[in-house]
């Protein structure tokens, strides 16, 4: 039989009793609908948190005491007996491909300004936060470029706390209370707004140095190494590594990539993306039961003509493969309805609610056809045996 | 036609195509029981957080150094602040008559060595009061002791995993191990517990928190737990707490104090979404089910014209037709639900078995949600069909053959 005869046919039959293949196919249009719109949102915050955490930069490395390899903290971040001291920032930041070195301590708080105060995250930093965290200063400068163990007393305002304080005034050169301590305002960062519900607009830059004396530390929480694009990870982080073990006489760091952990997010979210689908899969379960439920019935009914094709002609092989057809048809049509509604209910959905992101990769919506295609084809095949098994003659004199 | 008697033509009717009813049944089935079990996971989900939690001590109060003004924020979780939170604001807090006991904790890591083998541990600086307040228990020993709390005694106590990693088959109790540059005597090894709180409660080595804030240089504690008298004192500790140390810290308020409850009631409204989530997600699968029932009604009605036809030519009105067809869908409906029930009852009891640690809670309005709405589909979805049947002219149904 021809292929274009083969598909008339099966266009034929389906249109023969429209009001059913509609149905049918709906069952169908509804599974891959789901599949598509939850997959579709699992994409979306899959790419929305990845971003978020990338927005720092690219080419980070993050040093941080203790051995701790998984995702989670090491008690020696809170406090340990070998500190991370602003000298090993220092030594870190003179290593070859390493263009800038971020030492790192937070705390919390009291920001005064006259009558005005408010409880605020302090982030003892460097002067190279503004190249290392991709970070704009609005008004004024960063911290300046002083000899970290020295720095002077200067302070930089997140956009909040310069709202909360100043309001509409000027903060340049001004001075503030910080934990009772005096410091002069150099300038305002720029508005970051939220990440993952942590406001990053309400915190005040301060030296690393002055941060450690206001909390009475000895060791920093991290050090930020930013590495000359086109130069290894791995490379610079072997080499952080070695510097470190040297500087303490034993290997009591943890180094990430940011690679690294963006890797181990993604495949996290992946898993997730994956279980959500997995979940819209249970309705194209049953949608699969309802062609397999049709098609057995078209089977009995059309034996009549079952048994005309095989007495003019028509081999087991093709009658199976006709009925296998019209199956797979149902559900492709109904997959390419579902396709379109799901990824309009996307769209929708992100345009609605701008919290709940969505992104339907093309991939995806090849993969959910394709998928739609096997189920009809896998569905149909029992039927399709069995009008294949049918004897032409005992078909024939059923009437 | 008196109720058991249309039970009883539908009945018949249902069987009459046995291959086409399973189908249908198995679709209600699978759509049911999907619903059932995922709402059980999802409370199994809530359940288990739920009951972590209640472990970690009863009516507790924790107390933060540092505060945020934003509102609905992270509360600052590293704990530096330039006043320090210190052991005698601590003490202070058992003055009030609402706090039943009071464990200060100061956190951090250290190398643990003990002849050539040495591996980082972590260290929870505290008194005795953390072992009831904890709800910790021995394995080995005794836990820390009690007494004045800035006494520094060079005592340990360590965690299962730690103790066994560091000597094997020998007991611990009496010997001497290193932290940092430090010799401490282990008087004690604590059972198997688990995580919780953020650390891994078998790799901790317990030391008097003196002692850990000499060793790391530390005058400020980390956390202090706090425990209320009793479930109606929480509140009135939490302002309690709140007072004591703003009036030790010149009138200044730099803590943050967490209750128990609160956390517990923002786990269990995000569960309890999560929950709902999924079972609206396995419900489309019910829709598309009702669909299917549709589908074959619509097929069966232009099927049996001949047998409606003959119905109410015997007198039988289109009302009572359109109730017939209605409670065939309704019967599908149901019984495929009890079977998707069924099956679902198999399921989780045979996760149970095979993860005994996951609670799987079949909450009592699962089952009954997931029937009320394969029914409703059923009664939706068969509606159309039950009319065209209702509306077919005996004379022409009767005439076509």
């Amino acid at each position: 039989m021809r292929m274009q005869d083969a598909i008339g046919f099966s266009f034929q039959a389906l249109s023969g009793h429209r009001l059913r293949s509609f149905l049918t196919a709906l069952g169908i249009a509804v599974g891959i609908a789901a599949v598509v719109l939850l997959t579709s949102l699992g994409e979306g915050i899959h790419r929305f948190v990845l971003a978020e955490f990338s927005q720092f930069g690219t080419n980070l490395i993050s040093i941080s005491p203790g051995k701790k390899t998984t995702f989670g903290l090491s008690g020696a971040v809170i406090s340990n007996v070998r500190p991370l001291s602003i000298e090993d920032a220092e030594a870190a930041g003179r290593l070859p491909a390493v263009v800038a070195a971020v030492p790192v301590v937070h705390g919390n708080a009291s920001v005064e300004h006259v009558r005005k105060s408010r409880r605020t995250n302090i982030i003892g930093a460097g002067p190279a936060v503004p190249q290392v965290w991709r970070m704009q200063v609005a008004l004024g400068r960063f911290l300046p470029d002083d000899d970290p163990k020295a720095a002077r007393a200067y302070a930089v305002l997140g956009s909040r706390v310069k709202e909360e304080l100043f309001g509409p005034q000027n903060a340049l050169g001004r001075r503030i209370r910080i934990g009772g301590e005096r410091y002069r305002v150099a300038g305002v960062m720029a508005s970051k707004g939220e990440m993952l519900g942590f406001d990053l607009d309400d915190a005040v830059y301060i030296p690393a140095s002055r941060a450690l004396a206001l909390f009475n530390r000895e060791s920093l929480m991290e050090i930020d190494l930013l590495y000359a694009p086109g130069s290894s990870a791995e490379t610079v982080a072997a080499r952080a590594k070695s510097l470190l073990v040297a500087r303490h006489g034993a290997e009591d760091v943890t180094i990430v990539t940011q690679d690294q952990m963006l890797t181990v997010l993604g495949s996290v979210l992946d898993v997730l993306t994956m279980a959500v689908g997995a979940l819209g899969g249970i309705s194209l379960l049953v949608g699969a039961v309802g062609i397999l439920t049709i098609m057995t019935i078209a089977v009995t009914e059309r034996k009549a003509e079952i048994g005309l094709l095989r007495a003019v002609g028509a081999g087991r092989h093709q009658v199976l493969l006709l009925f296998v057809a019209e199956a797979a048809a149902i559900s492709g049509v109904g997959g390419l309805a579902g396709l379109a509604a799901g990824t309009a209910g996307a769209w929708t959905l992100g345009r609605l609610v701008p919290a709940l992101p969505t992104h339907t990769p093309w991939t995806f919506a090849a993969l959910a056809e394709l998928l739609a295609i096997v189920i009809g084809l896998a569905a149909g095949v029992w039927p399709a045996r069995r009008a294949a098994a049918m004897d032409p003659i005992e078909a024939l004199r059923a009437e | 036609m008196r109720s058991a008697d249309v039970v009883g033509f539908c009945w018949r009717s249902l069987r009459g195509y046995p291959l086409r009813t399973g189908l249908m049944l198995l679709a209600m089935a699978i759509g049911a029981g999907s619903v059932v079990v995922l709402i059980a996971l999802g409370e199994g989900a809530r359940t288990y957080v739920a009951d972590r939690f209640m472990s970690l001590g009863t009516h507790l109060l924790i107390v933060l150094p540092g505060r945020t003004e934003t509102v609905g924020g992270p509360p600052p979780m590293m704990g530096e602040t330039p006043r320090d939170l210190t052991l005698q604001d601590a003490v202070a807090l058992l003055r009030s008559t609402v706090v039943r006991d009071v464990a200060p904790l100061v956190v951090g890591s250290a190398p643990l060595a003990r002849g050539n083998l040495e591996r980082e541990a972590t260290v929870l600086g505290s008194t005795a009061s953390l072992y009831a307040i904890r709800h910790l228990a021995m394995a080995r020993g005794r836990f820390l002791p009690g007494g004045e709390v800035d006494r520094a005694e060079p005592v340990c106590v360590l965690g299962k995993v730690l103790a066994d990693e560091v000597f094997g088959d020998l007991p611990p109790v009496g010997q001497f191990v290193r932290l940092g540059d430090r010799r401490f005597r282990v008087i004690g090894v604590l059972q198997a517990m688990g995580e919780s709180l953020g650390f891994d409660i078998d790799e901790v080595a317990v030391i008097p928190v003196a002692a850990a804030q000499s060793l790391f240089n530390q005058a400020s504690l980390f956390r202090i737990l706090v425990q209320a008298r009793n479930r109606d004192a929480v509140a009135r500790a939490k302002k309690a707490v709140v007072d004591i140390v703003r009036e030790r810290h010149d009138g200044e308020e730099d803590i943050t104090v967490i209750t128990q409850d609160a956390v517990l009631a923002t786990f269990d409204r995000i569960f309890k979404a999560l929950t709902l989530s999924l079972a609206g997600i396995a419900a489309i699968s019910l829709a598309v089910a009702g669909v299917l029932i549709m589908n074959v009604m619509l097929i069966a009605v232009s099927q049996r014209t001949a047998e409606i036809g003959l119905l109410k030519a015997l007198g039988a009105p289109g009302s009572r037709v359109m109730r017939l067809f209605l409670t065939e869908a309704a019967m599908l409906s149901l019984s495929g639900a009890l079977l998707g029930l069924a099956v679902a009852a198999a399921g989780t009891w045979g996760l149970g078995r095979m993860f005994p640690a996951f609670p799987v809670v079949v909450p009592a309005w699962a089952p009954l949600s997931a029937v009320g709405v394969a029914l409703f589909a059923g009664l939706l979805f068969g509606a159309l069909p039950a009319r065209r049947a209702a509306r077919l002219d005996p004379v022409a149904a009767l005439s076509r053959r």
